[in-house]
């Protein structure tokens, strides 16, 4: 099983199975009663071949959801385009895990409406007036002044990057 | 003396528009609309399309003009959304309260008798709840209050339609219950309907004021019990209770609408075959059997100048039954009963009802020669079927349900299902 491929994809129920065959292997999605991939940490290596006497040491699972999720019912994942927040470590086509919980703090990455329209970029203020920087330089900020009809949709807390 | 009780009622706002706006921000403030699954009538409306004056309901060609002159935005419905932002708005609620009753997909009683800082400021309670919501979801809801549920329902109805409220209000308080009562018509109240409306307004009842100065038993003599419950609760006196778990259903119905007419035999049981087999497991989700199995089928009626054709057929079942493919059989033998040739059928359906919780293995009549040939009522088959199912979706199906699926409804103008698919996210510059 390509179990680095499908990992960061498995996190959360996905109602539409990806595609069917892989390898020759049958590959399905887990029910959405078992949303979360869980794999056990052994805390010594585990010897191929016989069954390890380590497998009485399991100590708990690692569960991705628990490591970037904090509160599900207001977690949304969202995806990137472009190249404005390359900067940030956010490339074309990531997936941002983005908490809607969290008040809009200076400093943050944050996904915000402005004119209808949602974009990415870094809260800051500037000389006393909030503006959405881009984390590139060929794009410039975006002052929140009154006519920019700017409404905060979330702060992103992680960004799931394929390597 | 016992304290009173508050009960609130938080309703989200044009709940499937509002999912939709979430993530097309841009469509806020603009007239949306969502059609039914066929993408044939108009099943939730914004704000701004209610103002147009078009009507829940209505064929979507009827309105068609109205559409292109005021440029209104269309959605085929996506239910895997609304269901998941509805799980999250519920999931968060149970925040603000020890005991809850889900009422509906956007709207949930809440016991908030015993919670503190409503006790201390309900209206600041209720606009905590209402910002949360606001915040994390990005659904606008509104927040009644009173003392029973039929009076937070009617705060609730006052909360969405003033906006002095700030949408939230209290009914605890007498006086403020009367003045808001005296200029509410009494259909608004929670339960009484059109039938009952019009026999109240013929005795001189108009406003909601009208009914709740009623004596109860007058009105259970003119009516029934439940109007008259309804005046008690408007009285403040709580005669319908927070239900902790919704009821199982006592009738699950599965009809669709085609794409496409349906004219044959064959293509019509396949379609039935599988509203059959979503129905009996519904059933056996809520762990139910039922007796009863109707089946129906009818052209288009808004086609005037076709003709038309309907026809419906219910079959008693001697022994209960959870069975799918009793259900299909059973279903079908009805289907060749009332089908005739010749008809574009737009439309066909599958009920359940005589609904009862499974027990032990039921036993079939040993006289009934109804049953014989009928494959026997396998338990142990179903929950594999349904484990199967549940794990990887539609992996095992009856045969009579038939691969080829053109007659499933369309839904041409559907959005992303942004929260349970990874390829369709909603897409950040």
């Amino acid at each position: 099983m390509p179990m680095t491929e499908s990992l960061p994809f498995s996190i959360l129920n996905a109602a539409q199975p990806l595609p069917p065959i892989r390898d020759g292997l049958a590959w399905f999605h887990l029910a959405k009663s078992e949303k979360t991939l869980r794999l056990p940490l052994f805390i010594s290596k585990v010897a191929a071949g016989f069954p390890s006497p380590a497998d009485d040491y399991v100590e708990k699972t690692l569960d991705l959801e628990e490591l970037l999720i904090q509160k599900p019912a207001a977690t949304f994942f969202v995806r990137a385009q472009g190249d404005s927040m390359l900067g940030a470590g956010i490339h074309p086509n990531d997936i941002l895990v983005v908490d809607r919980s969290r008040e809009p703090m200076p400093d943050k990455i944050v996904i915000c409406a402005v004119n209808g329209e949602l974009t990415v970029k870094r809260l800051i203020v500037a000389d006393g007036q909030w503006r959405l920087k881009a984390e590139n330089p060929a794009y410039p900020d975006i002052p929140l002044t009154e006519d920019l009809e700017t409404v905060f949709w979330g702060t992103v807390t992680n960004v799931i990057h394929p390597v | 003396m016992m304290e009173q009780a508050r009960i609130g009622l938080v309703d989200c706002n044009n709940f499937y528009v509002s999912c939709e706006r979430v993530f097309r921000p841009d469509l806020i403030g603009k007239p949306v609309m969502l059609l039914s699954n066929n993408d044939g009538c108009v099943v939730a409306r914004s704000q701004e399309v209610k103002d147009l004056g078009i009507k829940m309901g209505v064929p979507l060609f009827q309105v068609q003009q109205l559409v292109n002159q005021h440029q209104i935005q269309l959605f085929s419905s996506n239910y895997t959304l609304y269901a998941d932002m509805s799980a999250r708005v519920m999931s968060l609620l149970e925040e603000f309260t020890p005991r809850m009753e889900v009422y509906s997909i956007d709207e949930a009683f809440l016991d908030l008798t015993a919670v503190y800082p409503c006790y201390q400021d309900p209206i600041a309670y209720g606009q905590r709840i209402r910002k949360a919501i606001a915040r994390q979801t990005g659904i606008p809801v509104c927040v009644g209050m009173g003392p029973t549920k039929t009076l937070a329902k009617l705060a609730n109805f006052a909360a969405k339609k003033w906006k002095q409220t700030g949408g939230v209000l209290d009914l605890s308080d007498p006086i403020r219950r009367e003045k808001l009562m005296k200029i509410v018509p009494v259909d608004e109240v929670w339960g009484i309907g059109r039938q009952t409306t019009k026999r109240l307004n013929q005795l001189g009842i108009q406003t909601v004021w009208d009914l709740a100065i009623q004596p109860p038993k007058t009105i259970q003599a003119q009516f029934n019990v439940v109007v008259a419950r309804t005046v008690m609760e408007l009285n403040g006196t709580a005669s319908l209770d927070l239900e902790d778990v919704a009821a199982d259903k006592q009738q699950i119905v599965c009809s669709r609408s085609f794409s496409r007419k349906l004219t044959e035999l064959e293509e019509l049981s396949r379609a039935l075959s599988e509203y059959c087999t979503r129905a009996a497991e519904k059933l056996r989700r809520q762990q139910s059997v039922t007796c009863c199995v109707s089946v129906f089928i009818r052209t288009n009626p808004f086609a005037v100048q076709e003709p038309q054709y309907q026809r419906a057929a219910t079959v008693k079942l001697d022994a209960a039954t959870q069975d799918t493919r009793v259900i299909i059989r059973v279903a079908l033998s009805s289907l060749k009963a009332i089908y005739k040739p010749g008809f574009g059928y737009q439309k066909c359906g599958v009920q359940l009802s005589a609904i009862r919780p499974a027990v032990s293995p039921s036993q079939f009549d040993l006289f009934d020669l109804s049953c014989e040939g009928m494959p026997p009522d396998n338990t142990a088959l179903m929950q594999t079927l349904d484990t199967i199912n549940r794990r990887f979706p539609k992996a095992v199906t009856i045969a009579s349900s038939g691969f080829d699926k053109s007659w499933k409804p369309k839904a041409e103008r559907i959005s992303q299902r942004y929260t349970t698919d990874w390829r369709e996210l909603v897409v950040v510059r």
